[in-house]
């Protein structure tokens, strides 16, 4: 891949260049995914009632994020250690909202299935704002994890996090859509709401890709390296292609198709376009975050010549 | 209490790497991890090419982003401004590795430590020696060669140095020979705009 300005793309840590995130890959792409996506269908569930949905969005959170995160970690045995500083870590943040999540979640969906009356009134308010906002945070945090830090520039925006949680909406509303249509109990009241919903979200989370896009293309050279890696390097056939083509605009063409047609199996296909393209993005953010080059100021006619 | 830090005068290296390997040989990292590393680059067209060097280490940032992000408490900084890794509280999630705008982070890969520089697991008596330091799967890093600083030593790659291009010394000190070359030669750092604040200054005029 030839980069602009004569800057080149590092190959190892000896040439000069940007240089590629090396560090998160598919299974901490995974992990982002499974928790988006798993909390948000918790979430919708929990609105409109689905005991299944949460069930399932629980479980995925449960194993397939918690999963992911522990076989990514050099020592797993030590993981409990992550949640030590909250009050400066994104990550012990999550930790904390996952293990709170996996609490009150699960004595939410006992009394659910159960139908245990144990627990009435105020002690079901709160474990039920519990589930609810710690499934709300897992929706969202990883995108704070990604921008906390400038070394990324094309991460370290605000507007990351609102995209996580754009994304993991859509996720959740397309999840509890598909577990409704399968189980063939779907509300209807609810259904319709919801494939509102996914129209809306598909809308704004193509609005959203656009704006972080041009944000990032006026910020600085190696966000806008990035840019161009998306749009006509190496992962531009990802990016377009699953995220954008598949991920969004395949999805929305084939909601609104399934609006007219109610057949079954197209959910099918809608939640299989909407989940590969959630993945992809996660993916390719992960895979194309650059690092800028290290290099005496007067080598980097962009950046100013400063003291520190 | 000082202040560690370091300059670099860019217009003494030559780009031998002496430090690269002065570092190896102190720290006895394995495979592929380079505390210290000299970045190379060619500029300008012939006749008017020429090779620069920028030696490159942990700029142990007053700042640090691998310490602010670590969820463990493992990546602290010392009272004299040393970035260190406590390797029995890691969990190798890396996420120091991704905050270090200046890729100063090295992960342990699970099975480096024990196949060695052979690759087959013979390890020689250097490396079962040095490795003995190191935890697979965690993090490590540049310490300025803590150990040998707190003797009243200066780190290995200052030492080793030929032409004297590295100088190390206590950045608090206003009288001293860092503050006074970094405030006569326009000292800078690298990447200012991340807001880490480096005890790093290199100099190039």
């Amino acid at each position: 891949m030839q980069a602009h300005a004569s800057i080149p793309i590092a190959e190892h840590r000896f040439q000069f260049g940007y240089y590629r995130q090396v560090w998160w890959g598919w299974l901490i792409g995974s992990a982002f995914f499974f928790g988006e996506v798993g909390a948000g269908l918790f979430l919708v569930s929990l609105w409109t009632g689905d005991l299944v949905g949460m069930t399932l969005g629980y479980a995925i959170v449960m194993v397939g994020k918690n999963g992911a995160h522990l076989l990514y970690l050099g020592r797993p045995a030590r993981f409990w250690r992550a949640a030590r500083r909250p009050d400066r870590s994104w990550i012990a943040r999550g930790i904390w909202a996952t293990g709170i999540f996996g609490a009150s979640g699960f004595l939410w969906l006992l009394s659910q299935w159960g139908d245990y009356r144990l627990w009435t009134g105020g002690p079901a308010t709160i474990i039920f704002w519990m589930a609810a906002l710690s499934a709300l945070f897992i929706m969202f945090y990883d995108g704070f994890v990604m921008s906390a830090s400038p070394s990324i520039p094309f991460w370290h925006i605000g507007l990351l996090p609102l995209l996580c949680l754009t994304y993991a909406a859509l996720g959740g509303v397309t999840l509890s859509l598909t577990v409704g249509e399968l189980l063939g109990r779907a509300d209807a009241t609810h259904q319709s709401a919801l494939m509102w919903g996914e129209s809306l979200l598909l809308v704004i989370n193509l609005l959203l890709l656009a704006v972080y896009l041009w944000l990032m293309w006026h910020r600085n050279e190696t966000a806008r390296e990035t840019v161009r890696l998306l749009l006509q390097g190496r992962y531009a056939r990802f990016f377009v292609g699953l995220v954008v083509l598949v991920g969004l605009i395949a999805t929305l063409l084939l909601s609104l198709a399934h609006t007219q047609l109610a057949v079954r199996w197209l959910m099918i296909v809608i939640a299989a376009c909407e989940l590969t393209g959630d993945f992809t993005l996660l993916m390719v953010l992960l895979k194309s975050g650059l690092y800028a080059p290290q290099a005496a100021p007067v080598f980097l006619p962009s950046r100013n010549r400063r003291r520190s | 209490m000082p202040r560690w830090g370091m300059v670099i005068d860019l217009k003494r290296c030559v780009g031998c790497n002496a430090c690269t390997i002065a570092c190896k040989q102190e720290h006895g990292t394995p495979p592929d991890i380079h505390f210290a590393r000299v970045v190379t680059r060619e500029v300008g067209t012939y006749p008017h090419a020429k090779r620069t060097f920028l030696p490159l280490l942990c700029n142990h940032c007053e700042d640090a982003p691998c310490e602010r992000v670590c969820p463990t408490g493992a990546t602290y900084i010392r009272p004299d401004g040393i970035v260190m890794v406590d390797a029995d509280k890691c969990i190798g999630c890396r996420a120091c590795a991704v905050a270090c705008p200046y890729l100063n982070r090295h992960f342990i890969e699970p099975g480096l430590l024990q196949a060695g520089y052979g690759g087959n697991g013979d390890l020689t008596p250097f490396e079962s020696l040095k490795f003995a330091a190191f935890q697979e799967g965690t993090m490590t890093k540049c310490t300025f060669c803590a150990h040998r600083v707190d003797q009243g030593l200066e780190p290995a790659c200052v030492v080793t140095c030929p032409t004297e291009a590295r100088i190390f010394g206590d950045l608090d000190d206003p009288d001293g020979r860092l503050s006074r070359l970094i405030e006569e030669r326009k000292g800078w750092t690298l990447l200012p705009e991340c807001g880490t604040k480096p005890c790093v200054y290199y100099l190039d005029e």
